[in-house]
């Protein structure tokens, strides 16, 4: 058995990966504040967009991915699926959080009003919501295999009302400026710099996204280790306590 | 075909048992009653406004009445271990899930077919000319939220907070249903706007067909000791 220190360690590949965030990091800052052009329209805050909509786009990937991980768990039973389906969706609920942020930040100046009841800000607003209850649910079933799978199913459930959200808030009402990129790349109305800085701070807040997920997941299964030793650790004590009283 | 059986079983066990008791239909009623008039004081006396939110008002007390009416669906079956011997009998979970998705939605429909009178005069709204597609719309409406209802009461009925961690769950996954429901009957009451309610009943119609087929296929999870 490994000493308690070893096993925190972080693992080589990870202390690399995580040290390369920081220059891309910054170089997706410098790309989106000073060498992407202003707007014709909006001048400097489409600054604000590079940011917000790659959080936003990494956000939707990441409820995506605590469904398939909960779907896995589902199907194969392994308890490390769960472990990356509860980190995949803790990061879910950052970006989500964030991105809410971000459009609000972006919605004041552009649309003068903090808060619109547009198509993609009320999804997420949802989402926020949706995702909370995930983690409620999680919190309230203390036995880790029923908690996986319960905690699967709502998050299928989750990511299946996504669409529906979608199109039900877009019908609702939409201010939204119409989308520039078309998801099968015809239609692009940016400039290639803009294009570029976008799709770089979106694969930047991706690799965020996964170094985070990855992580978190490690230490996920170290706690997964240690609820189930103890576990253990209680039901060996259990007979030979025999009479007395725990308190 | 016994599958079938054993969904109509269960359904009928449930309304036998909901109309012998008479506990929820009586709390449903008149939660939904209450929700209407405090509503409509709520709003104000502003004749135009009222008419403006009489299917908005419709539709939050439907909501709420389909939280309660599932969540009691179960607790009548958890008194006594009386679910866990359900359980153990030899139907597939999803027959159970359907049998009581079955009985909620018939009550459902009932109470919002008795809500609806009440609601034209509380709201002074006139009854639509298109009232076949009202009823669809009711019918469409319940038949989502029943789906959901069932399937986290389902869930929650074991966990403990579970009469508020109930609606906390199921009103982010619904709210296509409620704006649906909305829109559709608005259109119809107010400017009996056929072709805007058809395009927001299709929503309603793709809804309900992907969460049957989801949440029958993944029930068995969630009621599994």
């Amino acid at each position: 058995m490994m000493d308690a220190s070893e096993r925190l360690r972080r693992p080589a590949y990870l202390r690399i990966w995580g040290a390369l965030l920081v220059p891309l990091f910054l170089a997706a800052a410098y790309l989106g504040l000073v060498w992407s052009p202003q707007d014709v329209n909006q001048g400097n805050l489409i600054r604000i967009m590079y940011a917000h909509v790659s959080v936003a786009w990494i956000g939707f990937v990441a409820v995506g991915f605590t469904a398939l991980f909960g779907a896995l768990f589902l199907w194969r039973g392994k308890r490390r699926d769960d472990v990356l389906a509860a980190a995949s969706g803790e990061m879910a609920l950052l970006y989500s959080s964030l991105t809410i942020i971000g459009g609000m930040t972006y919605s004041r100046p552009t649309l003068n009003t903090f808060w619109t009841w547009d198509a993609k800000l009320t999804l997420t607003a949802l989402m926020v919501a949706l995702l909370v209850g995930y983690f409620i649910v999680r919190a309230l079933v203390d036995d880790p295999v029923r908690r996986g799978r319960v905690s699967a199913v709502v998050a299928i459930v989750v990511a299946a009302s996504l669409p529906f959200n979608y199109l039900a808030a877009e019908w609702f009402r939409t201010l939204h400026p119409s989308r520039s990129i078309a998801l099968d790349g015809s239609g692009v109305t940016m400039a290639p710099e803009m294009l570029f800085t976008l799709l770089f701070t979106t694969v930047v807040a991706g690799l965020i996204y996964a170094w985070f997920m990855v992580d978190r997941a490690r230490l996920g299964h170290i706690e997964a280790q240690l609820e189930a030793e103890r576990a253990k650790r209680e039901l060996g004590a259990a007979p030979s306590a025999g009479g007395v009283v725990r308190v | 075909m016994n599958d079938l059986l054993a969904v109509l079983w269960i359904a009928r066990k449930d309304l036998l048992h909901e109309t012998r008791s008479k506990a929820t239909t009586v709390a449903t009623l008149f939660f939904s009653a209450v929700t209407l008039v405090v509503l409509a004081f709520a709003i104000g006396q502003d004749e135009q406004l009222l008419r403006g939110a009489a299917t908005g008002a419709l539709w939050v007390a439907i909501a709420f009445a389909g939280v309660i009416s599932a969540a009691q669906s179960y607790q009548a079956d958890l008194e006594d271990g009386a679910f866990d011997h359900l359980l153990t009998t030899p139907v597939p979970r999803a027959a159970v899930y359907l049998g009581k998705l079955l009985a909620n939605w018939l009550f459902m429909l009932v109470l919002s077919l008795l809500m609806l009178p009440v609601t034209f005069v509380l709201y002074g709204a006139g009854f639509p000319g298109a009232w076949p597609w009202l009823l669809a719309t009711v019918a469409l409406g319940t038949l989502g939220f029943a789906l959901i209802a069932v399937f986290y009461a389902g869930l929650t009925a074991n966990l403990r907070a579970r009469e508020s961690l109930l609606p906390v769950l199921m009103f982010p996954i619904v709210v296509p249903i409620l704006l649906a429901s909305v829109r559709a009957s608005g259109a119809l009451v107010g400017v009996g706007d056929l072709e805007l309610a058809q395009g927001w009943l299709r929503l309603l119609v793709a809804f309900d067909l992907v969460y049957a087929v989801l949440c029958t296929a993944i029930y068995h999870f969630v009621v599994e000791e």
